[in-house]
């Protein structure tokens, strides 16, 4: 379970996020959304410790993990697909998915048995990653190396996931393809912090719903009392 | 014999270049993690091999100094990122540039007081007595530094494709925050690239001290010309600056030989300077293209 309680943070001398609060339980897929600039890519950045808030708390499990390095964080279980994807590029395939094990994995020998179990679970979620695991990573489709970054969260058998704009720049046929692996992702019970630019999307697959703007949560709400909500529809479903 | 010069002068400055190679390949490690490099490397080879002397003054023999040898490379890379280095890339800054400098100054300094400021003889059991092989005489001591040059090259090559940590080590290179989310420390691995970086230069010293002899003066030459080989070869080039180490290498001895002694230091310089002119991401360097 995560949950993050009166987050500011920004670059430099601008404040992008003003007070931020959310929450994500266990086994619930939850949205994030609102317009470009709201702060919800740096709402994520800082839940993940790669940028460093100046005030407020993230728990993950009821555990502060405010101010940590990214990589203990990472440690700890939070997985981050990142905004871009952010696979790497000269890397095989199969080399980013067990470096997405780094925090299990033995760090010399054996870590390729070790991750075989888990290695044979992404490649069943995602057939082509196999069939291209000998592969440069950067040689990979967008919507390939999409369900890469995907895979290579989930062998972190990590204890909540964000991931950030997982539709961008796809074409409509992925990116509907991508909804669908979040929704099977969601079966799994493993909570989710989803940023999304498609609304209606993220609405449908969603349990729960925060809205974003100017760097704090404006509104909240189950998908159905925002699909009720004048201000949201107006700005976001009209 | 007169018609074989060309490839016997070739030859013996292959070998030097290819303790240029070793040297820009230690600049290469610190580089690919951090964006960084020691510009004080020439002292770290000279100081290990000042070190390595002195153990075998004490009465270790030749096998067993090289261990000791190579740890206190190691040690100096690590001391060279904590004093010098760290801070400068927490604060973004290209301070560490500055640091280095004078880091290498300080051993500098450290050395011709501790061992003096005279060349000494590095003894060693390899022979130098010359074997001719198709005309050219080429000395086992010679083939030693070729052997010790491509062995550690080597290992160092197979531990980043062949252990996660090595190639978690390549994922810092790639890219530093995506590394981060995967659970993998930057820091640490930059402090690992300074210490295999420190490794590099024992070896390296510890290799040609016996050719050249140890002095205080050895760092600063060297560092010119790995710089020269690093630049001309891409500090991204991989075994790159193994071919333009051997290249210039070659070149040197075939312009001191021809020109005169007193030119030998010009092919690097010149090397450079067109290198930072003409190409600078090297010639066998990837250009960076960043996309907004």
């Amino acid at each position: 379970m995560l949950i993050v309680k009166n987050l500011h943070a920004g670059y430099g001398s601008s404040e992008v996020l003003i007070g931020a609060s959310l929450e994500v339980k266990t086994g619930t897929l939850v949205a994030l959304i609102g317009p470009n600039g709201a702060g919800k890519t740096t709402t994520m950045r800082t839940i993940s410790g790669i940028v460093k808030p100046t005030k407020g708390q993230v728990l993950l499990d009821n555990k502060p993990i405010h101010g940590m390095d990214a990589s203990n964080i990472a440690r700890l279980g939070l997985a981050h697909v990142p905004e871009g994807r952010r696979v790497f590029g000269p890397l095989s395939v199969e080399d980013n998915l067990l470096l997405g094990g780094y925090r299990r994995l033995p760090r010399f020998f054996g870590f390729h048995k070790k991750a075989g179990p888990d290695l044979d679970r992404v490649y069943e979620l995602f057939p082509r990653l196999r069939e291209r695991r000998r592969q440069a990573a950067g040689t990979l489709s967008g919507g390939e190396q999409q369900m890469l970054a995907i895979g290579r969260a989930l062998m972190a058998e990590p204890k909540v996931i964000l991931m950030d704009e997982p539709s961008m720049g796809l074409a409509p046929v992925i990116a509907e393809e991508v909804f669908a692996t979040i929704t099977r992702l969601k079966k799994t019970g493993i909570p989710l912090l989803l940023v999304e630019q498609m609304t209606r999307k993220a609405l449908e697959v969603s349990d729960y719903v925060y809205v974003m703007e100017h760097g704090r949560v404006v509104i909240h709400g189950t998908p159905d009392e925002l699909r009720k909500d004048d201000c949201v529809i107006a700005a976001y479903l009209g | 014999m007169t018609t074989s010069i060309v490839p016997q002068l070739i030859v013996s400055g292959a070998m030097m270049g290819l303790i240029y190679a070793l040297v820009a390949y230690g600049f290469q490690l610190t580089y690919a993690t951090s964006r960084s490099i020691n510009f004080g490397q020439g002292e770290l080879v000279m100081v290990s091999a000042f070190f390595s002397l002195t153990l075998t003054k004490l009465g270790l023999p030749y096998w067993l100094m090289i261990p000791g040898g190579l740890l206190f490379g190691v040690v100096l890379g690590l001391f060279v990122e904590r004093a010098a280095v760290r801070l400068a890339l927490e604060q973004k800054s290209e301070g560490w540039v500055l640091l280095t400098i004078i880091m290498g100054l300080f051993f500098f300094s450290a050395a011709e007081n501790i061992w003096g400021r005279d060349d000494q003889p590095f003894p060693t059991p390899i022979t130098s007595d010359a074997l001719h092989v198709l005309g050219i005489s080429i000395t086992p001591l010679e083939i030693s530094v070729a052997v010790g040059v491509f062995t550690i090259m080597g290992l160092i090559e197979l531990f980043k494709r062949t252990t996660l940590l090595g190639k978690a080590f390549e994922a810092v290179s790639v890219d530093r925050d995506a590394a981060e989310l995967m659970g993998i420390s930057t820091t640490h691995t930059v402090m690992l690239s300074y210490g295999l970086s420190g490794l590099s230069a024992a070896v390296a010293g510890i290799l040609v001290s016996p050719i050249t002899t140890v002095g205080p003066t050895m760092a600063s030459v060297l560092v010119l010309k790995a710089f020269s080989v690093a630049v001309v070869a891409g500090l991204d080039s991989g075994f790159g600056v193994v071919l333009v180490g051997l290249f210039l290498g070659s070149l040197e001895s075939l312009t001191s030989y021809y020109v005169g002694s007193g030119w030998r230091e010009a092919p690097g310089l010149v090397l450079l300077i067109l290198a930072l002119a003409v190409r600078p991401t090297g010639v066998f360097g990837k250009a960076v293209i960043r996309k907004v």
